[in-house]
């Protein structure tokens, strides 16, 4: 008889960051995260932590981890002293590769399917304490995600240590894997999707731990009650000054010096439909707010939402467990929502509006009943308080979904074994069907990914996948594009004749599980508007000048710090 | 007494490499009716063939011009390309010590300098007004700029050549000058520390001169724009602070009594990555010191001097964060777009010289013959900051392109050999 092998194990991290705590006791937890039998590091077959302090030139020793045979307990740090995690380097590396973990995983869990890093490598580098400096980063040159530390108030302040932190620079990695041209020079909204993206999946992970919001909703409360909290503290204002503004306070004090106090700013952007029109907003960080406020109102009001349904335990009074899982329960499953629509956004020149119909398509295919919580028509409307109204106009009942596509396509001379895994198979695809499917064709194109998913609704039914995205590049000079009247391209002024423009368009092809097309979501290489509003933009910044300042996560989060742009309208 | 105006103005643009040092004489008739205003004396690299000692000379040369009688001293910002050499010695013989000797009846600074404006950097921001947290923040870069130096000292041989240059360059030029601040607030009858719209204080040294202080903005000033600076910005320059502080003191380990590896010791897998953190690092500190190099530039003081309609501008090394508040206003824009004499800022860096601001001077012209055309003075070095390849080069190709054709430049770099330190540009008004 032999007992089978674990699936998940459990690991200690610290909830939030060392500041948040309980009776006097730093907030931990135990998360779930894929068994594996792990070399010492933690070293496993995703995550390879190196402890290395560059500033200090130190290699610190990795713990050796006890093997899970046998039902072995393989959590270390299970109970320990808050003075042993702050002053243990090996759970430091254990902190920030369960969260890494814990992210993937969830990518993973979302997007039904293995998710791989950008660059050539099974496991991305971690170094929980790279360097003495107030800065983290996610470095696909270096395959590695960076973490700094640096002297506090109170004692050393570790990035690694921090919950958001880490989810925030693993998103990037994860995010550069599954959509490798987000990084490219595009549109300020393109930009700041990035780090708005990562802000939103490292926020909602905090939220999805029961620790974090049971210690945060009583930050209000007179007086705490084990069993039962009044309901009117439980009102979209109370509960933003509670969890979203509280989790803010409460966060590291030192910490906000990392890359400013996203949640702060992002919590008293009160909605308006003009920021998008702002110059001040066309800056990326800015920008990224707007996106991290939108989703994180209707985080709120889909919970408020939900608690409505909660009977009273007492006059006035729910039951504290119940509301303290609904709001768990919630960020949670907007978490699933956002990053499962990746699949659903263009490959190429992202903006938020087609992020929304991603959001929203996505989740209708999973889950077409969204009648009871309606998370769907939250997010509708807390987008369109920020001014973003979704890029499809979509149907009378689903409004803002992406629409299927016209014309009569053709899988006569297609291999369906094939098309869920080659990239040769799926272009065949789309150049047997460049009529119908209006494929540009004077550009190079290439098929960047095939992926097939398999992901669980809400129902208990497995939604079989085949995700493909493509992009097209055109290269051409400035006067080539001024003269060239199909394409109907506005080239800025200044800009020269024999100046080099590279064009890129692409596609999202989301196949069913028999082979046919459901959706081709696309933003084309010939749409005349926009790839003028985007010359406009990438030459007003500079782009042309220094294409270097444009892709950089160590400069970005530094320059977030400090409110320094590294690119202007007014350079030369 | 001087006549109520002057009549002409002689600007001397002096050799000081990487570094700006003007010499202003306004002309008015009558006899020993010249006043003369220095604005910045200071450098950071020499090029080959202005001899020793240049900064001395420059300093003699000054004293001689102005008759030992200097009426305003004018520091733009901290930087020490703009005032080093105010520095002085004990013996009393040091280029600061000459130009002390002419002993001006003011020294204008931005607000940034005010003594009063002063704080124990290592104080929480949270608990100081927002000016003195800017000030304290700006104490702070000094001391991160002094630790980069060091550790750069230290990894010479792992940062490259390029890189060591740089940091280095701007690591000294964003160390904090203490001689020659010191200096600058003592050899001044009185000190003016100037903002956005304040009184320059020139009024009775320059009698029919009008200046207008255009930059800095206060932070009050800046918030008005939105502008805003936080206190998160302030608290991230205290910390580096103290981080590139702590790599510096003996056998610096954040975990003393953790297990390490020997220097030879790594395990063979980790190589290429240590090797990449090693790099990376370099980098790392390039950033902070860039970051905080466009802070201290965006001090500077931004001024504007008239005299019978015709306006010099006199920007430091300003940048646009700085220049955001004044260009935000039409009037001052309006005033702008009239300007005679175009001090190029930061050494003809890209960014100094904002394309609104350039795009609205209406003097500039491809005419050589037009008498009204621009003239613009600019006080460089090639090859000393910043690489072509990455369009950073300092001056900028392309600004100094548009400088030699649409207005009468006078570059210091045409100055060669050891006796000919100063270009001289004659204003009639």
């Amino acid at each position: 008889m032999t007992v089978p092998p674990l699936r998940t194990r459990k690991l200690t991290i610290i909830a939030q960051d060392p500041s948040v705590k309980i009776k006097g006791k730093i907030l931990r937890t135990q998360v779930e995260i894929p068994a594996e039998e792990l070399q010492p590091g933690p070293w496993g077959y995703r995550v390879h932590t190196v402890d290395y302090d560059s500033s200090t030139s130190t290699l610190y020793q990795p713990l050796k981890y006890p093997s899970l045979k046998d039902g072995v307990d393989g959590d270390p740090f299970k109970g320990a002293s808050d003075a042993k995690l702050l002053s243990d380097p090996n759970f430091h590396a254990q902190n920030t590769y369960a969260i890494v973990m814990r992210i993937l995983a969830r990518f993973e869990f979302a997007l039904g399917r293995r998710v791989s890093w950008r660059f050539d490598s099974h496991q991305i580098k971690v170094a929980p304490h790279a360097f003495a400096d107030a800065n983290a980063f996610y470095s696909d040159r270096d395959q590695a995600l960076m973490f700094g530390y640096f002297p506090g108030r109170k004692g050393m302040v570790y990035c690694s240590l921090s919950h958001d932190i880490v989810a925030h620079e693993t998103t990037h990695a994860l995010l550069d894997g599954l959509r490798e041209r987000y990084t490219d020079p595009s549109s300020p909204e393109q930009a700041a999707f990035h780090e708005g993206f990562a802000d939103i999946v490292a926020l909602l992970s905090v939220f999805s731990l029961t620790g974090i919001v049971e210690t945060l909703i009583d930050l209000n409360a007179p007086r705490r009650n084990a069993s039962q909290i009044a309901r009117k503290l439980l009102t979209i204002e109370e509960l933003r000054r509670s969890m979203l503004l509280g989790l803010a306070k409460e966060m590291g004090q030192e910490l906000p010096a990392i890359r400013g106090n996203v949640l702060r700013r992002s919590v008293e952007l009160v909605p308006a439909r003009d920021y998008i029109k702002q110059r001040e907003f066309e800056e990326p960080h800015r920008r990224g707010e707007i996106l991290v406020a939108a989703v994180m109102n209707a985080f709120l009001s889909v919970w408020v939402k939900r608690l409505k349904a909660l009977g009273q335990i007492a006059p006035g009074a729910l039951d504290r467990g119940r509301v303290i899982e609904e709001g768990a329960a919630v960020a949670d499953y907007l978490l699933t929502m956002v990053i499962r629509a990746l699949d659903y956004a263009p490959p190429v020149n992202l903006e938020f509006c087609d992020f929304l119909s991603a959001i929203l398509t996505s989740d209708r295919e999973i889950n077409p009943n969204d009648s009871k919580y309606k998370f769907r028509e939250t997010l509708r409307q807390s987008f369109a308080s920020y001014g973003i109204r979704p890029r499809s106009e979509g149907t009378p009942g689903d409004p803002g979904i992406w629409l299927g596509p016209e014309g009569q396509l053709s899988n006569e001379r297609i291999h369906f074994e094939s098309l869920q895994r080659d990239p040769d198979e799926v272009f065949r695809f789309i150049w047997d069907n460049r009529g119908p499917l209006k494929f540009y064709e004077n550009a190079y194109s290439r098929v960047l990914s095939v992926r097939p998913c398999l992901r669980i609704g809400p129902d208990g039914f497995a939604l079989r996948e085949t995700v493909a995205e493509y992009m097209q590049i055109l290269e051409l000079q400035a006067g080539e594009l001024r003269k060239d009247k199909k394409l109907r391209i506005a080239v800025p002024e200044e800009m020269p004749d024999d100046q080099e423009i590279r064009l890129t368009g692409g596609g999202a092809l989301i196949f069913d599980e028999y082979g046919k097309l459901k959706f081709h979501i696309e933003n084309r290489l010939d749409d005349g508007e926009r790839q003028s509003q985007r010359l406009e933009y990438l030459w007003g910044y500079g782009y042309y000048r220094n294409p270097a300042s444009f892709r950089n996560f160590a400069s970005l989060h530094r320059q977030r710090a400090t409110s320094l742009t590294s690119f202007s309208r007014e350079d030369w | 007494m001087a006549t109520s105006k002057p009549k002409s103005l002689t600007i001397r643009s002096y050799q000081v490499g990487f570094g700006d040092c003007f010499l202003l004489t306004f002309h008015y008739t009558g006899q020993n009716k010249d006043r003369h205003v220095l604005v910045d004396f200071g450098s950071t690299g020499q090029p080959r063939g202005a001899g020793e000692n240049l900064m001395l000379r420059v300093a003699q040369d000054i004293k001689q011009q102005c008759n030992g009688k200097l009426h305003a001293v004018v520091a733009t910002h901290r930087h020490k390309d703009h005032i080093s050499g105010f520095a002085t010695n004990k013996k009393g013989t040091a280029s600061g010590d000459v130009i002390a000797s002419c002993k001006p009846d003011v020294v204008l600074q931005p607000w940034t300098e005010h003594p009063k404006a002063r704080v124990d950097a290592t104080q929480a921001p949270g608990a100081m007004t927002s000016n003195k947290a800017f000030v304290a923040a700006l104490g702070n870069m000094h001391a991160i700029s002094g630790a980069v130096l060091l550790e750069a000292q230290r990894r010479k041989s792992m940062l490259g050549a390029t890189l060591f240059r740089e940091l280095t360059f701007l690591g000294d030029d964003n160390l904090s000058n203490a001689s020659a601040v010191e200096n600058l607030m003592r050899m001044g009858k009185k000190n003016y520390y100037l903002n956005f719209g304040s009184k320059s204080g020139l009024e009775r040294v320059l009698p029919g001169v009008k200046t207008t202080v255009l930059g800095p903005p206060t932070l009050k000033q800046s918030s008005e724009i939105k502008i805003q600076r936080s206190r998160d910005e302030d608290e991230f320059w205290m910390f580096q602070a103290l981080a590139n502080q702590f790599v510096l003191k003996p056998e610096a380990r954040v975990f003393r009594r953790a297990k390490t590896y020997s220097a030879q010791g790594a395990p063979p897998f980790t190589r290429w990555f240590l090797k990449r953190m090693r790099s990376i690092r370099g980098e790392q500190l390039l950033g902070i010191v860039r970051a905080l190099d466009k802070v201290m530039n965006n001090t500077s003081l931004i001024l504007l001097f008239e005299v019978n309609g015709k306006k010099l501008l006199f920007p430091g090394d300003a940048q646009i964060e700085n220049w955001s508040y004044a260009l935000s206003k039409p009037a001052i824009r309006r005033l702008l777009s009239r300007v005679n004499v175009y001090k190029v800022g930061h050494h003809g860096s890209r960014n100094a010289t904002p394309k609104t601001l350039w795009a609205g001077f209406k003097n500039r012209s491809t005419k050589k013959t037009d008498k009204k055309r621009l003239k613009a003075l600019m006080s460089t070095m090639s090859g000393k900051h910043g690489k072509a390849t990455s369009s950073t080069e300092v001056p900028r190709k392309t600004l100094v392109k548009a400088l030699n054709s649409e207005s009468e430049l006078f570059n210091t770099q045409d100055l060669k050999g050891k006796k000919n330190i100063s270009l001289v540009c004659d204003i009639k008004f």
